[in-house]
């Protein structure tokens, strides 16, 4: 993965990204503030399911207002997040945090997806099983580790200490 | 006490000590503040676009406000809690750098556009509370909220790319400021 890491750091894309420093900042700006979106849209979804959020609007009415949000920050965020990983693929991918992140991000897709397939049903009154509710637990907790690790990149040792793959 | 011996103080304190002194500190206290300026920003567009009529434009502003502004607030008592800490490491690089004194200037008239709306603006909420175009003074207030908070959110980035450190960084931090990030 290191030498994969330093072969990508010498292409000429990464050399364009890491030599424009504008680009690199507008593209970390960009992946901050749509964060925010995304972040704030999975939670309302996992908060609908768990009773905290919207409990008067059905279900399928809270998916149709933020999950078109979280489907558009996702795909800034992962266009954004990759120019920056090919921006300086050494320092991603020896990051512990930058993996776990990715892992978190695949897992909290896949919750909300499947909310969206199994719980889209009409009507004000719905109860959701246990397992939709823990899953909806789980949810708030991937999406407030995917922002503090996607901060966390930066720190590596400090955080993971002998569990960093940095050198 | 002048504001140079103020600064002193704050940079000679237990928290700044221990901040400094910690290797894992920064790197928590640091990410735990990016969190919560990323939920602030996240809840308050939900709040803000809704305030411009643009979405959610069948659900009452107050309905809205009253799901949503708890968790902000929340997030903005995490986000002064770490940001002073931050600080504190190394109080007068901050307070002279261009960035965060445009930050707080942002995060000041942030504070004042919400205190017009909720003080003159949402007196009279009754009346437009359902209304899929709120009155143009809350149009204004939810337009400026969202710019304010972006350059607050914007800026807080920025310091980390013009500060520098100017204390001896603890074994074991990678701060990697020349990649720029």
């Amino acid at each position: 993965m290191h030498d994969f890491a330093q072969w990508l750091d010498r292409t000429p894309p990464s050399v364009l990204i890491q030599s424009s420093l504008g680009l690199i900042r507008l593209l970390q700006a960009a992946h901050l503030l749509t964060a925010g979106v995304v972040c704030v849209s999975g939670l309302v979804i996992a908060l609908r399911v768990l009773g905290v959020a919207r409990r008067d609007e059905p279900f399928d009415a809270v998916w149709r207002r933020f999950a078109p949000w979280l489907a558009g920050g996702l795909a800034v965020m992962a266009t954004t997040g990759l120019l920056q990983t090919l921006g300086d693929p050494v320092r991603e991918f020896t990051s512990t945090s930058y993996w776990v992140k990715l892992a978190s991000v695949v897992t909290a897709i896949a919750i909300t997806a499947a909310f969206g397939q199994r719980l889209r049903v009409s009507g004000g009154a719905e109860r959701f099983p246990v397992a939709a509710k823990l899953g909806a637990a789980g949810l708030v907790l991937l999406w407030l580790a995917i922002v503090l690790l996607g901060r966390m990149i930066a720190y590596d040792r400090a955080i993971w200490g002998a569990l960093s793959l940095r050198t | 006490m002048t504001a140079e011996t103020l600064i002193a103080a704050i940079e000679n304190s237990a928290p700044a000590v221990w901040m400094r002194g910690v290797v894992a500190a920064m790197p928590v206290v640091e990410s735990i503040h990016v969190l919560a300026a990323v939920a602030i920003f996240g809840t308050l567009l939900v709040v803000d676009l809704r305030l411009l009529g643009l979405r959610d434009r069948r659900r009452a502003l107050t309905r809205v406000s009253e799901e949503l502004l708890p968790i902000a607030w929340l997030a903005f008592g995490a986000a002064v809690v770490t940001g002073a800490l931050m600080f504190s490491t190394n109080a007068h690089t901050y307070f002279s750098n261009t960035a965060f004194r445009l930050k707080m200037l942002a995060l000041l008239c942030a504070g004042l556009n919400m205190a017009v709306f909720n003080l003159v603006t949402r007196r009279g909420v009754a009346a437009w509370d359902l209304s899929g175009r709120p009155p143009r003074a809350a149009r204004v207030a939810g337009a400026l909220s969202l710019l304010l908070w972006a350059c607050v959110v914007l800026l807080g980035r920025w310091i980390g790319f013009t500060k520098g450190y100017d204390f001896s960084i603890p074994d074991g931090i990678d701060l990697d400021f020349a990649a720029g990030h």
